[in-house]
């Protein structure tokens, strides 16, 4: 870790940037103003537009990349908070949790394997229903690419945030269990913010549901990269 | 003295995240050291060892600002321009089928096992 003049100059670039997407999404609560979107595309912008390598910026962005691994360590607070209806609920919680962790990825592997993509690719897209941070660290212990595998994870999230609820109501999936799982295990938080607008009970089951398939999904994508590989 | 208090924490999460790196590291366990470190924390607190308010304040500072975290890494797309070109782009759709899948298999079998087992509670 180098301290250079450019590495200070593109963290403090990348918190202004956040912090700015961030007021805009929380002013107007448009989906297409997700701070993580917004923001990536502006920085993106900006490297592409000043011919700036990747190499480069990511001397001052890797220290902000730094605080993940804490990130997902903290993420066991709410789910401490949430055990009373975790273990009053356990076996539906976690048999849903299972087939959806396995059923995202083993069509996942399918379907790039139908259409011949390459390996790195399939490993890439393998942990997309996962939480961003455990996604990336499981897509780079497989041998994928860690910040491709962020992008799949975010169509993931849209997919489920926009069409989720359109999806369950067709599919009869119209209980508070049902709907909670079904977008925390799918579309991680991005499913977990729609969930919010069913309630309380579908926001603590989705929260639930997205912190354990990050577990289960951390636990399984090694066991489903390598029956690909046999 | 929130402040302190925040840092504290953070320490302390941190100290799980990189006990978690070093157990992975030692026993060749195949799961992220940050997810070995969350487990940690979780049982921790589950068994009472490690009191809530001792973690509270630092955990809710992080997760607030998760997904700045991540930004650095999602910009790396910039080295995979290409990709999205050509067949690549094919990538999209699969991802948004595979997510269906998981949303009907995860919410059909949460919500039937729920409604069995409240019926079993039932005849009981």
């Amino acid at each position: 870790m180098e301290f250079t003049l450019a590495a200070v100059f593109f963290a403090v670039l990348t918190v202004a940037v956040y912090l700015l997407t961030n007021f805009m999404y929380l002013r107007y609560r448009k989906t297409l103003l997700n701070p993580v979107l917004a923001s990536t595309a502006i920085l993106s912008s900006i490297l592409v537009l000043g011919n700036i390598p990747y190499d480069t910026y990511m001397e001052g962005g890797s220290w902000i990349g730094t605080f993940l691994g804490p990130a997902v360590v903290a993420l066991a607070i709410p789910l401490y908070k949430q055990k009373d209806l975790l273990f009053a609920n356990l076996l539906p919680i976690i048999s849903g949790i299972a087939t959806g962790v396995a059923v995202g990825m083993a069509s996942g592997i399918l379907f790039t394997q139908l259409f011949r993509f390459s390996e790195e690719l399939i490993l890439t897209v393998l942990p997309k229903s996962l939480t961003t941070p455990v996604a990336m660290q499981v897509a780079s212990n497989l041998g994928g690419i860690p910040s491709l595998a962020a992008v799949f994870v975010m169509v993931a999230g849209f997919t489920g945030y926009i069409i989720g609820p359109v999806f369950l109501k067709w599919l009869h999936i119209d209980s508070a269990i049902g709907r909670g799982i079904a977008l925390g295990t799918s579309a991680h938080g991005m499913g977990t913010a729609r969930a919010f607008e069913y309630g309380q009970q579908e926001t603590s089951m989705s929260s639930v549901a997205m912190t354990l398939s990050a577990v289960l999904g951390a636990l399984l994508g090694p066991v489903a990269a390598w029956l690909l590989l046999l | 003295m929130k402040v302190i208090y925040i840092l504290l924490q953070l320490i302390a999460i941190t100290g799980f995240y990189l006990l978690g790196e070093a157990l992975q590291d030692f026993f060749n366990i195949p799961l992220p050291g940050s997810i070995i470190g969350f487990l940690l924390l979780f049982v921790a607190l589950l068994l009472k060892i490690y009191p809530l308010e001792w973690i509270d304040s630092g955990a809710h500072f992080l997760l607030a600002f998760l997904s700045l975290f991540f930004i650095p890494a999602t910009v790396g797309i910039v080295e995979y321009g290409e990709l999205f070109s050509g067949k690549g782009i094919l990538l999209i759709p699969i991802v948004m089928a595979s997510t269906f899948l998981a949303m009907a298999a995860s919410g059909w079998v949460s919500q039937f096992a729920a409604k069995a087992s409240a019926e079993r509670k039932e005849r009981s």
